[in-house]
């Protein structure tokens, strides 16, 4: 078939149904518009399928051994078994197959045409999408979304085999236990795996090339990590050679950031080179008039919520809506031992700011909870800008860390001073009183801990 | 080359603010020394600012229609020889140029607004930066926005064509909208006997006219406000709200409303009960005719203390009028018409002016601007007094 011959219109064409792509392609039908939507694998993206999701799965399959074994109330019993993997697996598929058909089912309710394929550009406002071999189908769009994602990238010296050497998404997948397990890299995803396959039973080593875990963390948190990591029995390798050290290990995961997946798309046709890295775009989303990108591809923190929120903020676009995504506060959270999460700067980025601050910081050891828990590793560190007081940065370490960060979202959002966070009751006893107390070591005037002499 | 800051100096009488009506210039452009750069707009009148010598102007430090305080930069040119005397001042931080509303936010916060009021300032087409918040460290909420937007805001996404409020019209939308706010205004309605009065203007006329004067109309009602203040004194008075006092005006300075291009503008006669009727013809003549061509000074369209509108020319009747502050009084006059009236038991046609006496009611009662209507009344009807 030539390119020009038949071929179906496609109001808005969204090539990508990953996170930012089928929440744009909702947003979008929402408004009224007529959505095509293009994915080549599976619908929810690498989030859904071998990323976030099972990461969380395996998170918490972990975690509850992990409590049985040692996070045990004084008088109940502890007991201790290998886990079934391939129970384990066939669960979490089930679950994410759940999941799949529950985002399919809002795209088929909304109006959203699914097309199975992988898309390249053709013409400036036209895509040829391959199906199966040798059956394509053509597609004019009057504007299109770019939501494509990334891949994972390999590390030098430790290229993926498919087997004994993989990216992170396979290793969420495996049905065994590996005896020896190496975990090259020190970003968040790396500290995740580590973390669970130490709590299951295997002999994990942790090789970060820099010199602490989560590079772009909070200082603090990167010690909390570490300390939490080699608690829970990860041998932990600072400024290493993770390929140097592979040979010994039954198995490799390698974590080491991603790609964008713009190759294929053949973005010349449309009058764009494919960016070195990831694209720039404008507050509406914008790579041209008709051409947007959200997601993974564009330049920032590359996390499913960014990217939701981009899908958002692409369909009201699309739908006429003046909006932008001028987001100030985009949280992250760490699933390991302890819980860590981060929103706004940090210290280091406030000062390269110009921004003078006020830090306080409330050690988890203060809190009622976490002793009645017997949790007391971690703190609340907040750190608040010296001229009008507004929070710009929250850095959690604990229990639940990952779901308190979401209160220091809002108050970076709403410009919440360390008085409004102060004098905001918070339920007692629980986790969420650290981030009162840490605005009140800010403030000068702690209750639970000793003030500084 | 010397690098020379145009600061705004004071061009009216301790004027502390200026409205640049429009520039002359562009940035990069080169200029004379005396060749106008900008036009501002004080009060109601607009001045052209002269380059104080020759150069290249390299930046420019407001918009049309921004507010600029008296002592901050303008503009600043680039020169071939020092101006003033002065050697060129060393070129400070940025920050220390600019108006003092120009203070930025810390960059990576930005402005401090929450979600929903980004939101709407997008839905309103404020820029943000634009806009002063009233919470703690100046964080912006809906209302703020919603002030804000009253102000004008330049554009938002309602359809129609938008001319933004500036200058003369820019004025009158806050005097007046200030004067409705916080004047209980209260206006009576009298019919006047004209006849002897309109007379007497148009004999006063044909002499000054066949001397090569020219005698405005509105001389006579400026000359009968004029007597009238003089024995109603509180009428000549403005109220001091903030240390509760009324302040009683030794001058005589009488407004006369001018409808002008531009708008409306009300230019001063200044002392009128001290001239005689050539120099008071003069002197409303001179000050009219300026506001009209747009050349009012700033002096001639400040410190009035009462004001008069002759709406006759556009066959105007009774009307109310608003009392431009701190002023407590305004008259207004309508067209003199002939009208049935009874005299002497008969139905006559006489000429009949209607005047629309409107006062301050918090410190002027009833009694008293009946009082100060009959003065005025028997001043028009009985004019001997106004032509002496």
């Amino acid at each position: 078939m030539v390119a020009g011959d038949q071929s179906d219109p496609a109001d808005v064409l969204i090539i990508g149904g990953g996170p930012a792509g089928y929440v744009a392609a909702l947003r979008a039908a929402q408004l009224g518009r007529a959505v095509t939507l293009v994915e080549r694998g599976r619908i929810g993206g690498v989030c859904l399928n071998e990323g976030c999701i099972p990461s969380k799965r395996l998170a918490r399959f972990a975690a509850v051994k992990a409590s049985a074994e040692k996070q045990v109330p004084a008088g109940m019993p502890v007991f201790s078994t290998a886990p079934d993997m391939a129970a384990f697996q066939q669960s979490r598929a089930r679950a994410i197959s759940t999941l799949v058909k529950g985002v399919s089912s809002l795209l088929e309710a909304a109006g959203v045409k699914v097309i199975a394929g992988s898309a390249r550009f053709v013409g400036r406002t036209r895509v040829c999408v391959e199906i199966a071999e040798e059956r394509v189908r053509y597609f004019d769009f009057k504007d299109v979304v770019i939501a494509s994602g990334c891949q994972p990238d390999g590390m030098k010296g430790l290229p993926f085999d498919g087997e004994r050497v993989v990216e992170p998404g396979r290793a969420l997948e495996w049905d065994f236990l590996p005896d020896s397990l190496l975990v090259a890299g020190g970003d968040y995803i790396a500290v995740e795996i580590a973390v669970a396959y130490a709590r299951l039973g295997s002999r994990v080593s942790l090789a970060a090339a820099g010199d602490r875990l989560l590079p772009d963390f909070d200082p603090d948190l990167s010690a909390a990590a570490h300390r939490g990591a080699r608690a829970e029995g990860v041998e932990v390798f600072l400024s290493s050679d993770a390929a140097a050290m592979a040979e010994k290990a039954e198995r490799v995961v390698v974590s080491a950031g991603g790609r964008p997946n713009l190759e294929h798309l053949d973005l010349q046709t449309i009058g764009m080179s494919p960016p070195a890295g990831p694209f720039t775009v404008d507050p509406q989303l914008r790579l041209d008039r008709h051409v947007f990108a959200i997601g993974d591809i564009t330049a920032g923190l590359a996390l499913a919520h960014r990217a939701m929120m981009q899908g958002r903020i692409v369909g009201d676009v699309l739908g006429g809506k003046a909006a932008a995504f001028d987001a100030r506060a985009i949280p992250r959270a760490v699933f390991a031992e302890p819980e860590i999460a981060a929103v706004g700067m940090t210290e280091a980025e406030a000062h390269a700011q110009g921004i003078e601050v006020s830090v306080g910081k409330f050690p988890m050891a203060a809190l009622g909870r976490a002793v009645l828990e017997s949790a007391t590793a971690g703190f609340a560190k907040l750190i608040f800008a010296k001229e009008g007081g507004a929070l710009v940065g929250a850095h959690l370490a604990g229990p639940r860390a990952t779901e308190l960060v979401a209160e220091m979202a809002l108050a970076v959002e709403m410009g919440a001073t360390a008085e409004d966070i102060a004098l905001t009751v918070h339920a007692h006893p629980t986790f969420a009183e650290s981030l009162m107390e840490a605005a009140e070591v800010s403030l000068g005037r702690p209750i639970h801990i000793r003030p500084k002499r | 080359m010397a690098r020379y800051e145009f600061r705004l100096p004071d061009i009216g009488e301790g004027l502390a603010e200026a409205e640049v009506a429009k520039w002359l210039v562009s940035v990069g452009d080169r200029v004379r020394e005396d060749q106008p750069v900008v036009e501002m707009m004080t009060d109601k009148a607009s001045v052209e600012l002269p380059s104080p010598g020759a150069g290249v102007v390299l930046e420019r430090f407001a918009e049309e229609g921004d507010v600029v305080k008296t002592g901050a930069v303008l503009y600043v040119l680039e020169t071939e020889a020092t101006i003033g005397g002065a050697a060129a001042e060393p070129r400070a931080p940025a920050s220390s140029q600019r108006p003092a509303e120009a203070a930025v936010a810390p960059e990576a916060s930005g402005v401090l607004a929450p979600p929903a009021v980004r939101k709407l300032a997008r839905e309103m087409g404020i820029d943000l930066a634009a806009v002063k918040g009233s919470g703690p460290g100046g964080r912006i909420s809906t209302d703020d926005l919603k002030r804000h937007g009253s102000k004008g805001a330049p554009h938002s996404t309602q359809g129609g064509r938008r001319i933004p409020l500036r200058g003369v019209q820019k004025r009158m939308a806050e005097t007046m909208a200030l004067s409705a706010r916080t004047i209980p205004h209260v206006t009576g309605f009298h019919e006047l006997d004209a006849g002897a009065f309109a007379d007497l203007a148009a004999r006063l006329r044909r002499e000054a006219e066949g001397e090569g004067r020219r005698f405005p109309f509105d001389t006579l009602l400026v000359r009968a406000a004029a007597i009238a203040l003089r024995s109603h004194p509180i009428f000549n008075s403005s109220l001091d709200e903030e240390r509760g006092e009324i302040v009683m005006h030794d001058d005589v300075n009488i407004g006369v409303a001018t409808a002008t291009p531009s708008g409306l503008i009300v230019p001063v006669v200044r002392k009128a009960d001290g001239m005689d009727l050539s120099a008071l013809a003069a002197a409303v003549d001179r000050v009219t005719s300026a506001a009209r061509e747009g050349r009012a000074s700033v002096a001639d369209l400040q410190g009035g203390t009462f004001t008069i509108s002759n709406t006759g020319a556009w066959r105007g009747g009774f009307g109310t009028s608003l009392i431009k502050p701190p002023e407590v009084a305004i008259v207004a006059f309508g067209m003199i018409e002939q009208q049935a009236a009874v005299r002497e038991g008969k139905v006559v046609a006489r000429p009949v002016m209607p005047m629309s006496v409107t006062f301050d009611h918090r410190i002027i009662d009833g009694e008293e601007g009946l009082k100060f209507a009959l003065t005025l009344r028997g001043l028009i009807e009985d004019p001997h007094q106004l032509g002496e």
